[in-house]
């Protein structure tokens, strides 16, 4: 007591200066130690044994004690200790196993005092106690812990742990007669130094060696011991069972532990591999380091505090040959950059937002920011203790800010992408419905967009549809949709359209007048070229109709093969055709678009063209009539672009689809690869498969035409031997049956298969309903009433649903990730989705 | 309007990071505390907590997921120096553990000797990569060869960017038009008056990434940094979190026009700059769309920006961190109808004016 009061003083008297400063050593250092009054620092090594005087602002080399002409192994230190009560009386620990300790009072240059070699193998630790000049303990490689007294000349107890390596001794501060030793195989014994006999207590700290310990500078019961297994703990040796209080990870071995004076909870550590950084921990926060001292090249091997009453001064040794002085104020905080919080915006407009809860309790936000987190306590000289309290209660909150659901922000996007029609019906109509979607979801700008789109590219529209009514018996056959709605789809479609062409009349009439003049003189050229495009388009249209009127006969006969013919077109891009095909129709109607109509349509249908035309200025549309489509085309990709640099992709590549050869030529093939893949990619985030494979199938790039066939196997197994089937045929090698037969029409249903659940009988969705429609029985003959099943159901249920029991789609290797079953979206699990979606 | 729905955490130490996934169902977030956990959507829209697991030896700076594609692959990097990638388990569930899902680690990234600070997939169309930064300036690109194998990455690049790096992003677009190209920020506070965002872009002829622009205006420490979802945009939007909100576009130059020596230029605009936070900001994150822009800062709240039509970005939003209304807002009345486009339903709702249409 009378000791530290006088130590108190000094330092009162004589606060410590001071700055970062290192020196190179000549060699790498070991083990340092420091002279009680804080001026002098001692380092030691295998080939270093030197004391520093620490001056205001550089290190000076006082004195070498490695004197002599030959090398000794005596001067290869593995530990070294200044005592702290006699300035003169310094102790090393050796490697081959010598404890020597030096007298500095000694005249001669040499200030080797004594010599013990009790020790077997290398010493790794020395140490005098606290308060007896005299007594000096040792822990030792080969197991034993001996105590000297420097009056004598052999040691006066021998201690052994009966365990592995000592790897650290130190006596306790506050107890006279107890010492700790920690070991190699993660224990910790308590000695009394009175008994050599046995230990008072031993426990196991770590798994793997324990390096270092140290005794709590205050708190007499407390110990902390560092291991290998990179874990700090702190030990209640006041209880009968020593208890474990704090447990520190670090990221390293840990080499040294060093309680921080005059702070309870602070701890300094550095590693003996890997990590040459030493950090200040409070051990209340054991998962990051309140401070840091990077300085270092090499791993640090000594550290201490220079002053046993003063926070903020550190010295360190290091196998980089160089002496460190750390000043707290120039330490790195982890914390500092540390993110306090963390924010994600979500799919769906949600937003996660972490942060630490000061930052967000409503009374913490009052303060200024300064001074709560960017400058942390050891800032500033006084420590103060309500300050320290926040800092160790660090927590984080978490929410969900979710957007609710009206205003739901990517709801749109969803019921956009799913509403909006981009092929298989002539241009008008997908952009009324495409113009009517947008505008039943608020946004009118796209709708406004559909409309002039309609506008521009068939103005017509009535008389187009009539056309294509006229010219539905060849050639919109391959869109069987169309049969069902255009008949009765039509005259309601008249009917917006007329409305919306009021709305958009003086839109039109607007561009119309800004360049109809010049236009005028260029429509004949075009037109000519324009004109000799049609045949060919229409050729083609023509030969595919003669096809498919004989598909139409079919049609009325539910037993032909119509749904065989319909798959293929899915699976392969061969369909480009019928993608192009409703453009083709329109191209023609563009051109013949004076009003030749014909057929038993044209009285319905000649009326409102005439209506909607007197709705806008006639010589506006004569006009129109006569300007190719192509003038607008410019327009048109402007238009595109803009809603792609607004992020709206969606717009930009549903028009892309819609319009198809109209425009695709405007806009060059990287720019719309780019923008069906970014629409892709939206739509797979939503894990809207159906729409993404639409579009994809829809795409004229060729680059993304092939996503969904590249990677995509099937493995089909046989239904009725259950082994897998050769890829030549639909007849199963082994058991020579055929797989899956209609069991309308008796062939292979290599498509959508629907089946009872009853009676497990099924066919071609078509055949099944259309039979169904007319018998109530399974038409396998089994007799089961499939009819009353479904109604029985009240669903669609007992027909269920498109992953045909065979041949069964028994795996699917989609690169690159097929054994990985999260992946939802898996092409075959899309393919299949999209076939129900039909 | 925003409904908060506060959860309980449970980390023992600050949360440094929260990240969705591809398809905003499952949420991971990272602590100090040496965890990772993973939440999961319920029907009702709670969070439950169905993982969490001691991934690092130090704090975990960030935490990412990977494309779905790839199955269910997070990423983390942390204090401890290293980075770690985590695929989670689906199969055979212990009976004690049901309801938690189990998540093994598949490779340590070991190459850094200071902590590494971000980690971040590479966009699907580049395979299945990840870029690290480091505390010592050395940002690193991993490549996975085979994606069925995770535990095995090679590192493809190492560039260092002299700074001490902060956070980094990935240049999401997949045209063929943009070359790879990341950003990096700095939270380096040393006085100086270096640019402290860096972007490289990867060179097609000496496959390397090199230094194509930095942001010279960028001389605070960086907290956070993202580039918009492109969505088939032409440009790039980045977004930067430093003692302000900056967002930068960046407009490739046609190729043609710069030298030949493959870099592309940029034609850098700095579009916003918000001090609202009126301290340091942490965290920038973008809409789906690329079209509004959260920041959080040492204010303890979220702010929402948004451009109208004039391209001219306003705060349309604020969130406070503890789902107290905040009031003061007075940004109302800027948007109305003539946004036109269907994005604004977010702020409409935010500022509580219907905007008529």
């Amino acid at each position: 007591m009378e000791k530290m009061a006088r130590v108190t003083t000094a330092l009162g008297g004589n606060a410590l200066t001071g700055r970062t400063m290192f020196c190179h050593l000549d060699a790498p250092a070991n083990a340092i130690s420091v002279c009680r009054d804080a001026a002098q620092v001692v380092v030691a090594g295998r080939n270093i044994f030197k004391i520093y005087s620490i001056e205001e602002d550089q290190f000076v080399e006082k004195l070498n004690l490695r004197v002599g002409r030959k090398p000794s192994l005596n001067f290869s230190c593995a530990d070294v200790v200044w005592h702290q009560m006699d300035e003169n009386l310094l102790a090393t620990a050796a490697t081959n196993g010598v404890v020597v300790t030096w007298n500095l009072g000694k005249p001669s240059r040499n200030k080797q005092d004594q010599l013990f070699t009790e020790h077997k193998r290398t010493v790794n630790k020395v140490c005098f106690h606290p308060t007896e000049v005299y007594m000096l303990l040792s822990g030792s490689q080969d197991g034993y812990m001996k105590c000297f007294d420097l009056r004598k000349k052999d040691s006066v107890s021998t201690f052994s742990g009966q365990s592995e390596s000592v790897r650290d001794v130190q006596f306790s501060i506050r107890d006279y007669f107890t010492f700790a030793a920690t070991f190699e195989n993660g224990n910790v014994q308590l000695w009394d130094i009175r008994r050599p006999d046995r230990y008072e207590r031993m426990f196991t700290a770590h798994n793997g060696p324990v390096f270092c310990c140290d005794w709590h500078p205050e708190d007499r019961g407390w110990l902390a011991t560092g291991g290998r297994d990179k874990m700090v703990k702190v030990w209640d040796m006041n209880t009968t069972r020593a208890k474990e209080i704090y447990c520190v990870q670090t990221i390293a071995s840990v080499a040294r532990v060093k309680w921080r004076p005059e702070c309870k909870h602070h701890i300094a550590t550095c590693s003996m591999m890997v990590d040459h950084n030493i950090y200040v921990w409070d051990v209340r926060r054991p998962f990051i380091p309140s401070a840091m001292f990077e300085e270092h090249k090499d791993v640090t091997t000594g550290i201490v505090w220079r002053h046993l009453h003063d926070p903020y001064f550190l010295l360190s040794g290091s196998k980089d040959s160089t002496l460190y002085q750390h000043i707290f104020k120039d330490a790195s905080q982890p914390i500092d950059r540390a993110n306090p919080e963390g924010l994600c915006y979500s799919l769906y407009g949600d937003l996660a937002f972490a942060a630490k809860e000061s930052l967000i309790s409503s009374d913490s936000n009052r303060k200024p920011y300064i001074g709560d987190r960017r400058h942390p306590i050891f800032f500033k000289r006084k420590l103060d203790p309500t300050e320290q309290f926040e800092y160790i209660s660090s927590s984080s909150a978490l929410s969900v800010f979710e957007t609710d659901m009206e205003s739901g922000s990517m709801d749109w996007f969803v019921h956009t992408a799913k509403q909006y029609a981009l092929a298989g019906r002539p241009l008008a109509e997908l952009c009324d419905h495409n113009a009517k979607v947008a505008k039943g979801l608020d946004r009118n700008q796209v709708a406004q967009t559909w409309t002039m789109l309609r506008i521009i590219y068939s103005s017509l529209g009535t008389v187009s549809s009539a056309n294509l009514n006229h010219s539905m018996g060849k050639g919109s056959a391959t869109l069987p949709l169309m049969n069902s709605f255009n008949l009765k789809d039509i005259p309601s479609g008249l009917g917006s359209e007329s409305r919306l062409d009021r709305s958009k009349g003086e839109n039109r009439t607007e561009n119309i007048l800004m360049d109809s003049s010049s236009t005028l003189i260029n429509n004949e050229d075009n037109e000519e070229t324009e004109g000799s495009d049609v045949p060919a388009d229409y050729l083609l249209g023509d030969v595919e109709a003669d096809e498919d009127d004989l598909y139409m006969m079919d049609h009325e006969n539910p037993h032909a093969e119509e749904q065989e013919y319909s798959l293929p077109q899915e699976a392969f891009p061969l369909r480009h055709e019928i993608v192009d095909n409703p453009s083709a129709l329109d191209h023609l109607q563009d051109k013949a678009d004076s009003p030749h109509v014909s057929g038993n349509e044209a009285e319905t249908v000649s009326l409102t063209p005439v209506e909607s035309f007197s709705l806008i200025s006639i010589s506006h549309s004569l006009y129109e009539n006569r300007l190719p489509t192509d003038f607008f085309n410019p327009i048109v990709r402007d238009t595109l672009l803009f809603y792609a640099e607004q992020g709206d992709v969606q717009t930009a590549v549903s028009v892309l689809i819609v319009l198809g050869d109209r425009i695709r030529k405007e806009i060059d093939e990287q720019t719309q690869e780019h923008w069906y893949t970014s629409y892709i990619d939206l739509l797979q985030r939503f894990q809207l498969w159906n729409i993404s494979n639409e579009v994809i199938k829809l795409s004229t790039c060729r680059a993304i035409n092939c996503l969904n066939q590249a990677s995509t196997t099937l493995h089909i197994n046989c239904s009725n031997c259950k082994r897998p089937m050769s890829n030549r045929g639909w007849i199963c090698d082994r058991c020579r049956q055929c797989a899956s037969m209609c069991a309308v029409c008796h062939h292979v249903v290599k498509g959508l298969f629907v089946w009872c659940q009853g009676c497990s009988h099924g066919g071609h969705l078509q055949h099944i309903m259309k039979w169904l429609e007319t018998s109530s029985h399974c038409p396998a003959g089994c007799g089961h009433l499939c009819w009353r099943a479904r109604y029985r159901r009240s669903s669609a249920a007992p027909w269920s649903g498109p992953t045909p029991p065979s041949p069964t789609p028994s795996s699917c290797s989609g690169s690159p990730s097929p054994g990985r079953s999260s992946c939802a979206g898996s092409p075959t699990t899309r393919h299949s989705l999209f076939l129900r979606g039909q | 309007m925003f409904v908060a729905r506060s959860i309980a955490a449970d980390h023992r130490d600050l949360i440094h990071d929260v990240s969705f996934d591809f398809h905003g169902r499952r949420m991971a977030t990272c602590s100090s505390d040496q965890s990772v956990k993973v939440w999961d959507k319920s029907e009702n829209g709670d969070w439950h907590c169905t993982a969490s697991w001691k991934t690092h030896s130090g704090s975990v700076w960030r935490v990412t997921w990977a494309h779905p594609e790839f199955g269910q692959v997070l990423a983390s990097c942390s204090f401890d120096r290293t980075a770690a990638v985590w695929e989670e388990i689906v199969g055979e569930s212990n009976d004690k553990l049901r309801g938690q899902s189990h998540w093994v680690k598949r490779t340590t990234l070991v190459d850094s000797r200071t902590s590494v600070t971000d980690v971040k997939f590479a966009p699907k169309h580049m395979g299945l990569m990840l870029a690290t930064c480091s505390a010592d300036g050395v940002v690193r690109i991993y490549e996975a060869p085979d994606v069925m194998n995770l535990s095995q990455w090679s590192l493809q690049h190492e560039i260092s960017c002299k700074l001490s790096c902060s956070c980094i992003s990935w240049n999401p677009s997949s045209s063929r038009a943009h070359s790879p190209m990341i950003a990096v920020g700095s939270d380096d506070n040393s006085p100086n008056i270096l640019a402290k965002v860096q972007i490289y872009e990867y060179n097609e002829n000496t496959r390397k990434y090199a230094k194509a622009e930095a942001l010279m205006t960028v001389t605070d420490p960086v907290h956070d940094i993202a580039f918009a979802p492109n969505l088939g945009r032409s440009f790039h939007i980045l977004a930067v979190a430093t003692k302000d909100v900056r967002i930068f576009t960046l407009k490739p130059l046609r190729k043609e026009l710069t030298s030949s020596g493959g870099l592309t230029k940029f034609e850098i605009h700095i579009v916003a700059q918000f001090d609202n936070h009126n301290s340091q900001v942490w965290r920038v994150s973008w809409n789906i769309t690329g079209t509004v822009l959260a920041s959080s800062g040492d204010d303890g709240c979220v702010r929402l920006w948004k451009a109208n039509y004039m391209d001219n970005w306003k705060c349309t939003g604020i969130l406070k961190g503890n789902g107290s209304p905040v009031n003061g807002s007075s940004q109302q009345g800027i948007f109305n109808a003539s946004l036109g486009s269907a994005n604004t339903s977010l702020q409409n709702s935010l500022n509580g004016s219907s905007a008529s249409r």
